[in-house]
């Protein structure tokens, strides 16, 4: 019988979580204990529920791993393979990539534009045009294009116009209608 | 004020209640108008494989959390148009499954069987009518036994359930859910721990916010929104994405093949499915009203049942409406019988049902559990006027759905060719969006894609994220009901067995666990011979 070697590993890192959870978190992370005893009444304090839960943790995942060794292969395919790796490296570069250019593009295009004469800080900017869409625009627009190119393996002209008709609705939906509603990343300046 | 009184103000505040414009001398409501526009949505994102439902929802929730604001009057507007889309993404869902093979939700999979095959036949006219008269009347049929059995194990709830009593409740209903979701109980287990576990991130009684690292961002705790869209509606999209990376989308073009005959649904035909559909609803609306069981599983019995008892000359899944019938009326009576433990107790059994919780939680004024129907001597319970708004709301889609929700599921054979590959990356960035726009911070929009990326994970080694999501929005109630248990018992650390009824409960969740550890294998070959019957 081939053992489930996935769900016993599954089981040891859940185990060494619960481990770190329960012996490194809880004490130094949480200020009154399982139990509180102030002027005689005794309480259940805040470490109370998450040892509960870290405890919980530990004992399922000592029992997933027993019971895996007594359960024969359900599939031989592997949960992650190499070309899992790949795909969320390309999917989350592309992602990070359009979070760094939606964060910044408005202060970058307030600094160029102050080269030419001084418009102020991006803070002040951020209500008005064209500042309070340049991060959302450019950033969106790279972030489904991007995705798209992805899953496609090219990047293409349908693509663009996809992610240019996805932003300009949401700007739409979101940002015309409303006046308290703010379109990233213009809610962190 | 008695029941009558509280029914009567629901049916008011659905149909009076904040007119939005007039047709002639009838005014029509906002909540009107957003059961329309969320039943009509809701047919169309059903029909759309790669959309759905629950994904709908998600997206709506902050969108409509802006619109409406968060006073109690937003309340109807906003669960009604929910429910609807509910309702609705469970009838067009069987549009691509009868259509093109392809369901549309995972409850239509076995649509596809009978359907399809009636497709091929030249009667997809009928399979869709099949489909449309069955679905909507197994969830009429749900709809009504949740109208009248919620009330009722509401007060029996509030009468019997004390503190301690309430905590192993909610034990056993995570314990139920984490055993009969997905493919293994500890996998389950472990995902409805970690959840609580995530839970408590910067909660607690003490001045200090409890595992919050001492970081600002999380002295509030993680945004619940996040950690929900993340899980679900993320992790979904990454793994959609990858398989479709992987396959790099094969275009098999479809056969389009012409309705021939008699397509329409005659009286003799629902003569002949009726039994079907009785057993189905039957089925489904008992499964809806346990936590955690899916309508997929209602779907999946309710065909297997079908199946032993049709005697027709059309075999089932060789495109007999019956196989059909059978399949709609269990899925769709899971929806309604759903609510029944949201309601009653609090406690949210399916994903379209924590939408709904998540909704209430983001407007207030309305706290699901056994209160809600409490009545008060000579005062309105304004939580009672709500509820029955909302079933009044829900009676009304049930409406639309009779009339004009199937002419509408047929002109729906379109959507299917929407690319999912295009589709997927414009979802992503709407949730985000629709996240930024309630917590507008950027440490928002990480912590859903950090959630995303531990859903996507989950799903990949075949852990289900319900646990970890009901775990997730439960665990903070579960610690004050412990608390309050253990203050109320005279610090008897023994307070969940301190009466028979949380014995019961307690017992009842071990024994789950116990029984669905052992019985999985049994279950597995059960399938098995389901699915060598279908292919035979």
């Amino acid at each position: 019988m081939r053992i489930d070697r996935w769900t016993v590993g599954l089981a040891g890192f859940f185990a060494l979580l619960a481990a770190v959870m329960l012996f490194v978190w809880i004490p130094n992370d949480i200020e009154t204990g399982v139990v509180e005893v102030y002027r005689r009444q005794v309480n259940i304090g805040d470490s109370m529920a998450p040892t509960v839960a870290a405890v919980a943790l530990l004992v399922v995942s000592l029992l997933m791993g027993v019971f895996s060794f007594f359960r024969p292969l359900a599939s031989s395919a592997a949960p992650l393979d190499q070309r899992s790796f790949s795909f969320l490296a390309r999917i989350g570069g592309v992602i990070v990539l359009s979070l760094v250019i939606m964060t910044y593009a408005g202060p970058l295009l307030v600094a160029v534009v102050n080269l030419f004469g001084d418009v102020g800080i991006y803070r002040h900017l951020k209500d008005d045009l064209p500042y309070k869409y340049a991060g959302f625009v450019l950033g969106g627009l790279s972030m489904v294009a991007g995705v798209i190119m992805v899953v496609e393996n090219k990047l293409s002209r349908h693509s663009l116009w996809i992610a240019a008709a996805a932003v300009l609705a949401l700007i739409v939906i979101f940002d015309l209608p409303f006046d308290d509603i703010l379109l990233p990343p213009n809610g962190d300046y | 004020m008695g029941i009558l009184d509280h029914i009567w103000l629901g049916i008011l505040a659905v149909f009076m209640a904040d007119p939005l414009f007039s047709i002639g001398p009838m005014p029509i409501s906002t909540t009107v108008a957003m059961v329309v526009f969320g039943f009509l949505l809701g047919v169309f994102v059903g029909a759309t494989p790669g959309l759905g439902g629950p994904s709908t929802m998600a997206i709506s929730l902050p969108i409509l959390i802006s619109i409406f604001g968060v006073e109690a009057d937003a309340l109807l507007p906003v669960l009604g148009f929910l429910v609807a889309v509910m309702k609705g993404a469970t009838i067009g869902g069987a549009v691509p499954a009868i259509l093109f093979n392809t369901p549309g939700t995972p409850d239509s999979l076995m649509t596809t069987l009978d359907g399809f095959p009636m497709t091929q036949k030249g009667q997809a006219g009928k399979a869709l009518r099949v489909a449309h008269f069955s679905s909507v009347s197994g969830d009429t049929f749900s709809d009504f036994v949740l109208f009248t059995t919620a009330p009722f194990l509401a007060i029996i709830v509030e009468r019997y359930l004390d503190f301690p009593e309430k905590a192993a409740l909610i034990i056993l209903s995570l314990a139920f859910i984490s055993a009969v979701v997905g493919g293994n109980v500890w996998k389950g287990l472990a995902a409805a721990a970690l959840g609580m576990f995530f839970a408590f991130i910067g909660t607690g009684l003490d001045g200090y916010p409890r595992l919050s690292m001492n970081l600002d961002a999380l002295g509030s705790g993680l945004p619940l929104v996040s950690v929900i869209l993340g899980i679900l509606i993320l992790g979904a999209i990454f793994e959609g994405l990858e398989e479709m990376w992987r396959e790099m989308r094969e275009t098999a073009a479809i056969a389009n093949v012409e309705m021939s005959g008699d397509n329409k649904l005659h009286f003799s035909d629902i003569k002949k499915i009726a039994p079907f559909m009785g057993l189905s609803a039957l089925i489904g609306t008992g499964i809806g009203a346990l936590p955690g069981i899916g309508s997929t599983l209602a779907a999946t019995l309710g065909y297997a049942t079908g199946r032993k008892m049709h005697k027709g000359e059309v075999p089932f899944g060789q495109g007999t409406p019956e196989g059909v019938a059978a399949t709609e009326a269990a899925n769709s009576s899971v929806a309604g019988a759903n609510l029944i433990p949201v309601l009653s107790l609090g406690i949210p059994g399916n994903v379209a049902a924590v939408f709904l919780i998540l909704a209430m939680e983001s407007i207030g004024g309305f706290n699901p559990g056994p209160q809600v129907f409490r009545l008060i001597p000579d005062q309105v319970n304004p939580e009672m006027v709500i509820a029955f708004g909302l079933f009044t709301a829900m009676l009304f889609a049930n409406v639309l759905n009779w009339t004009i929700g199937g002419v509408f599921m047929r002109s729906m054979g379109f959507v299917v060719k929407v690319p999912k590959q295009l589709l997927m990356p414009v979802i992503l960035l709407v949730t985000l969006t629709a996240i930024y726009s309630q917590q507008p911070t950027m440490f928002a929009i990480i912590v859903t894609l950090v959630f995303g990326l531990i859903g996507y994970l989950m799903r990949k080694f075949d852990i289900s994220v319900l646990p970890f999501v009901i775990a997730f929005i439960l665990a903070n109630n579960l610690e004050a009901s412990m608390r309050q248990a253990f203050a109320a018992t005279g610090n008897d650390p023994w307070f969940l067995f301190a009466s028979p009824i949380s014995i019961v409960f307690i017992v009842l969740a071990i024994l789950v666990i116990v029984f669905f550890s052992r019985g999985r294998k049994r279950d597995s070959e059960d399938k098995q011979d389901l699915n060598k019957g279908m292919v035979t």
